[in-house]
C-alpha cells in the first residue's frame, strides 16, 4: 500500500485525529505531564512555595528508612486479606443470584447498590455503625448474642478488621456481577455432558464452573490488589490521622499527609513512585503466574 | 482469545501505572515552579492613598464558620465604605481544605492580597518570602497604636530572618484564643462543692481530683460512669504547670523525657487509668468530652472563646476559672492560641492590602462584633479590659480569659515549628500512655529520640 491518499481519505483521517484529540491531549497535559513532572520532583526538596532544591536520591534513601512507609505499606498488606474473602463471599452471591426467581432484578440491585453509593457516606454511616457503645453492630451482637464488641475504630488491633469489614459490603456487589456474568457465559452443554457421565452437583462447581471462571479470578485479584494498595478515601474517613497508633493508614495516605499536610512534595511523590512502581511489579508477577492458573479456551 | 487477552493484559498494566501514579500526585502538574522571592521593591509604602484614588480590586482569603463568615461580610463592607476606591473579593474556603488550597494558590502566583495565616504556616511563609514585611506600613498608620494590642498577639507575628516571636511584624492577629478551665456550676452546686477558683494558683491538681471523685456518678455500677468529672485534660497545661517543656525552640532539644514531662503526662493519664473520673479511650470515642459536656454529663472540660456560643444555648449554669495549679510548683499555665492575617508579598496593591488586615484586625467595630458574638477576645487591650469584661453574658469570670492573655498563657507547642511531624508523633502515639499499655516515663524515653530526629530533620 502506496502513501498516497485520496482526498476523500485524507479528509477522513483529518477528522479521525479531531476526534481522537481531545482524550490524547488530555491525557499529555493531565496525566503524562504531570507524572513526569513528579519524577523530576521526587529528587527534589520542594514545599511548594520555595524553589525546590536538588537531593538527589536522598527521598529514596529516606523512605527506605521510614518506619512509618514500613507500618503504612504493612497496614496495605494486611487490608488485601479482604480479597480472598470477598471473592469467595460475592461467588457464593453470584450463584445464589443466578436463577430465575421472581424479583431476582429487585434482589441483584440490592446487592449491588454499595457499589454506586458514595465513599465518603457511606464511610460516615460506618463511622455510626462501628461505634463502641451507640452503633448497631456492637448493640446486635450485645441484644441476640451477648457479646461485648470490641471498639471497632478506637482500638488498634480492630481497625484494619473494620475497614475490612466494610471493604467487603461495599464491594462485593461489584464482583458478584463480574461472577454472575462468568457463570451466565458458561455453556449448559457441559453441565449436560457430565450430568451424562454420572457427574453431582459438587463434581459440576469444581471441576467446570470454577474453571471456566478463571479469568474472573483473574480479574477480581488483578483489580482487588491494585485497588487495595490505592485505598484512601475510606481511611480518610474512618481512621482520622492514621487511627490509633497509625494503625489504619494506607500507603497512599501515608503520601496524602506529606503532600498535603506538610508540603513535603519530594518526599511524598518519592513514595507514590515507589508505591506505582510496587503495584507494578506485583501485577507483573501476577500476569506471569497467570499462565498456570488462568483457564483460556 | 489469547490475542485478546494479551490487549487487555497491557491495558490493564497502563491502567495501573496511570492509577497510581495518579492517586499520588494528582496534584503536582498544576504547579509552574514558581519561585516566590523577590518582589522587594514592593516594601515600600506607596503614598497614593490621598483622594482621587483609582479603583482597585483585593482578594482576601479565610476560612471559618458560616457565623464568621457574615460577621466578615459586614466587616468588608464597612471597610468598603469608609474606602471607596477598595472592593474586596471574599472567599472563604471549609477550615479542613484551607491550607492546601492557600498553599496552591501561592505556589502558582495566585495567592490572594490578604489571607489568614496560623502557626507553622507563618514560619514557613515568612521564611520564604510569601508574606509582607508590615513594619514600614505599622509605622506610617494612624488605625494601629502598638500598646493597646495585647503584646503575645503581636509577638506572634514576627519574624527576625531566622525564628519566629522576635523582630518585625509579618502579619497581624486576627484573634488571640486563650484555651481555658470550664466547668458545669450546677453540677457543682448539686453536690455542694466550692466551684474552682478564678485567682490562678488557689486550686491545684489535687483539689480538682478531689471534685472530680465526687462529681463522677456511676449510676448503674457497670463501672462505665454516666457522668465523669473530668475530660481530655489538656496535657500541655499540665506539663508546663509543672515546669516541664516540649521542646527548647532556643536550642531545638526535644525535654519530653524530663521528669517534670513525665510525671504530668502521668497525673493526666491517672484520671482515668487509676482514679476513673476522666472517660478513657474509647469511652471518648464513643462519645467525646465536648458532647459530654454539652449534655450536662461532665463538670470540667476545657474550651476556647469560640466555644461561646455554643455554651450559650446550654441549660445549665457554667463558668471558667484559672487551670488547676500543680502542687510541685504551685504554678499553672495553658496555651494561647491564634490566627493572623497576612499580605502576600506579591499583592499589586499593598497598601490597601494592609489597610484591610490592619482594619479587620484593629478596627473597633470588628472587634465589637467579634465578641458580642462570642467569636473571640477583644485584640484591643482597652476593649477587652473595658466593655467585653461587662458584658453580663456568661462566664461571668471573663477575667479569666484576659489572665491567660497577660499571665500564664504561652503559644500553642507548634506555633514556632515549621513543621509539626515531630509533635503530630508525638499525639498519634500517646495512646499507648492512655491506654495504660507503657507508663508517661517509659513512653516519653522512647519517643524523645525520634521526636528528636525530625525535629532536626524538618526544622533546622
Amino acid at each position: 500500500m502506496g502513501m498516497k491518499l485520496t482526498g476523500y481519505r485524507r479528509k477522513e483521517l483529518a477528522w479521525l485525529y479531531l476526534f481522537v484529540a481531545p482524550p490524547v491531549l488530555g491525557f499529555l497535559i493531565f496525566g503524562l505531564t504531570p507524572m513526569l513532572f513528579s519524577v523530576y520532583i521526587s529528587f527534589q526538596r520542594w514545599d511548594m512555595i520555595t524553589s525546590p532544591t536538588w537531593v538527589g536520591l536522598d527521598n529514596y534513601v529516606e523512605l527506605l528508612k521510614d518506619e512509618k512507609v514500613i507500618k503504612s505499606l504493612y497496614n496495605t498488606v494486611y487490608l488485601m486479606i479482604g480479597i480472598p474473602l470477598g471473592m469467595m463471599l460475592s461467588l457464593l452471591l453470584a450463584i445464589l443470584m443466578n436463577r430465575s426467581i421472581r424479583g431476582i432484578s429487585f434482589l441483584r440491585t440490592m446487592y449491588y447498590l454499595p457499589v454506586i453509593s458514595p465513599i465518603i457516606a457511606v464511610s460516615l454511616l460506618w463511622q455510626w455503625i462501628l461505634n463502641q457503645d451507640y452503633g448497631l453492630l456492637n448493640q446486635m451482637l450485645w441484644n441476640w448474642f451477648g457479646i461485648a464488641g470490641p471498639n471497632w475504630l478506637g482500638d488498634a488491633a480492630w481497625v484494619k478488621p473494620s475497614l475490612i469489614l466494610i471493604g467487603l459490603w461495599s464491594g462485593i456487589g461489584g464482583n458478584m456481577v463480574l461472577y454472575l456474568a462468568g457463570l451466565q457465559s458458561v455453556s449448559s452443554t457441559y453441565y449436560e455432558a457430565a450430568e451424562i457421565d454420572g457427574a453431582n452437583g459438587w463434581q459440576k462447581f469444581s471441576r467446570i464452573t470454577l474453571p471456566l471462571l478463571t479469568p474472573i479470578h483473574f480479574f477480581v485479584v488483578v483489580m482487588g490488589v491494585i485497588g487495595a494498595f490505592q485505598s484512601f478515601s475510606q481511611i480518610y474517613v474512618l481512621a482520622v490521622d492514621g487511627g490509633p497508633e497509625y494503625s489504619g493508614a494506607t500507603v497512599v495516605y501515608y503520601i496524602f499527609q506529606h503532600a498535603f499536610k506538610y508540603f513535603n512534595m519530594g518526599f511524598a511523590s518519592a513514595v507514590a513512585w515507589m508505591l506505582g512502581l510496587l503495584i507494578f511489579f506485583v501485577t507483573l508477577i501476577q500476569f506471569k503466574l497467570a499462565n498456570r492458573w488462568v483457564y483460556q479456551d | 482469545m489469547k490475542m485478546k487477552f494479551k490487549w487487555s493484559a497491557m491495558l490493564l498494566l497502563a491502567m495501573t501505572l496511570v492509577l497510581s501514579a495518579c492517586g499520588g500526585n494528582s496534584n503536582s502538574g498544576n504547579q509552574p515552579v514558581n519561585s516566590n522571592k523577590g518582589n522587594e521593591s514592593s516594601n515600600q509604602p506607596s503614598d497614593e492613598t490621598g483622594t482621587g484614588n483609582e479603583p482597585v480590586t483585593i482578594e482576601f482569603m479565610g476560612h471559618g464558620n458560616p457565623s464568621e463568615k457574615s460577621i466578615f461580610e459586614k466587616l468588608i463592607a464597612s471597610f468598603e465604605d469608609r474606602y471607596p476606591h477598595v472592593t474586596v473579593k471574599y472567599t472563604s474556603v471549609p477550615p479542613g481544605e484551607y491550607s492546601q488550597k492557600l498553599t496552591t494558590l501561592i505556589s502558582s502566583g495566585k495567592a490572594p492580597d490578604v489571607f489568614y495565616v496560623g502557626g507553622s504556616e507563618f514560619y514557613r511563609f515568612a521564611e520564604a518570602g510569601t508574606i509582607l514585611n508590615l513594619q514600614s506600613y505599622l509605622d506610617g498608620t494612624e488605625l494601629f497604636d502598638q500598646d493597646n494590642v495585647w503584646k503575645p498577639a503581636l509577638d506572634r507575628y514576627r519574624y527576625n530572618g531566622e525564628k519566629v516571636g522576635t523582630g518585625d511584624l509579618y502579619g497581624l492577629p486576627k484573634d488571640v484564643g486563650p484555651w481555658t478551665f470550664v466547668y458545669n456550676k450546677t453540677l457543682f452546686d448539686e453536690q455542694g462543692i466550692a466551684p474552682p477558683p478564678a485567682a490562678a494558683g488557689e486550686w491545684t491538681w489535687d483539689d480538682m481530683l478531689a471534685a472530680a471523685k465526687q462529681l463522677t456518678v456511676d449510676q448503674n455500677g457497670d463501672g462505665r460512669p454516666e457522668q465523669y468529672g473530668v475530660a481530655a485534660y489538656t496535657l500541655e497545661s499540665a506539663v508546663w504547670a509543672n515546669g516541664g517543656n516540649f521542646i527548647d525552640y532556643e536550642t531545638g532539644q526535644v525535654l519530653v523525657n524530663e521528669p517534670a514531662f513525665y510525671e504530668a503526662m502521668q497525673f493526666v493519664a491517672d484520671l482515668t487509668l487509676v482514679h476513673n473520673v476522666s472517660p478513657n479511650v474509647e469511652a471518648e470515642q464513643s462519645m467525646n468530652g465536648y458532647t459530654r459536656f454539652l449534655n450536662g454529663q461532665l463538670a470540667m472540660f476545657a474550651m476556647g472563646p469560640w466555644d461561646q456560643p455554643a455554651f450559650w444555648e446550654l441549660p445549665f449554669e457554667w463558668d471558667i476559672a484559672a487551670w488547676p495549679a500543680s502542687p510541685a510548683t504551685g504554678e499553672t499555665a495553658t496555651w494561647l492560641g491564634s490566627m493572623g492575617f497576612a499580605v502576600s508579598n506579591k499583592s499589586n496593591h499593598p497598601q490597601e492590602a494592609f489597610d484591610l488586615a490592619a482594619f479587620l484586625s484593629l478596627d473597633e467595630y470588628g472587634q465589637r462584633q467579634n465578641y458580642e458574638l462570642g467569636q473571640a477576645v477583644p485584640n484591643l487591650i482597652n476593649m477587652a479590659k473595658g466593655e467585653f469584661l461587662e458584658t453580663d453574658k456568661a462566664p461571668a469570670n471573663r477575667q479569666v480569659f484576659l489572665d491567660i492573655i497577660e499571665d500564664y498563657g504561652r503559644p500553642d507547642v507548634p506555633a514556632f515549628s515549621k513543621d509539626t511531624q515531630w509533635i503530630d508523633l508525638f499525639w498519634q502515639q500517646a495512646s499507648r500512655v492512655w491506654n495504660g499499655e507503657v507508663t508517661a516515663q517509659q513512653f516519653t524515653a522512647e519517643i524523645q529520640p525520634k521526636m528528636q530526629e525530625l525535629y532536626d530533620k524538618f526544622n533546622k
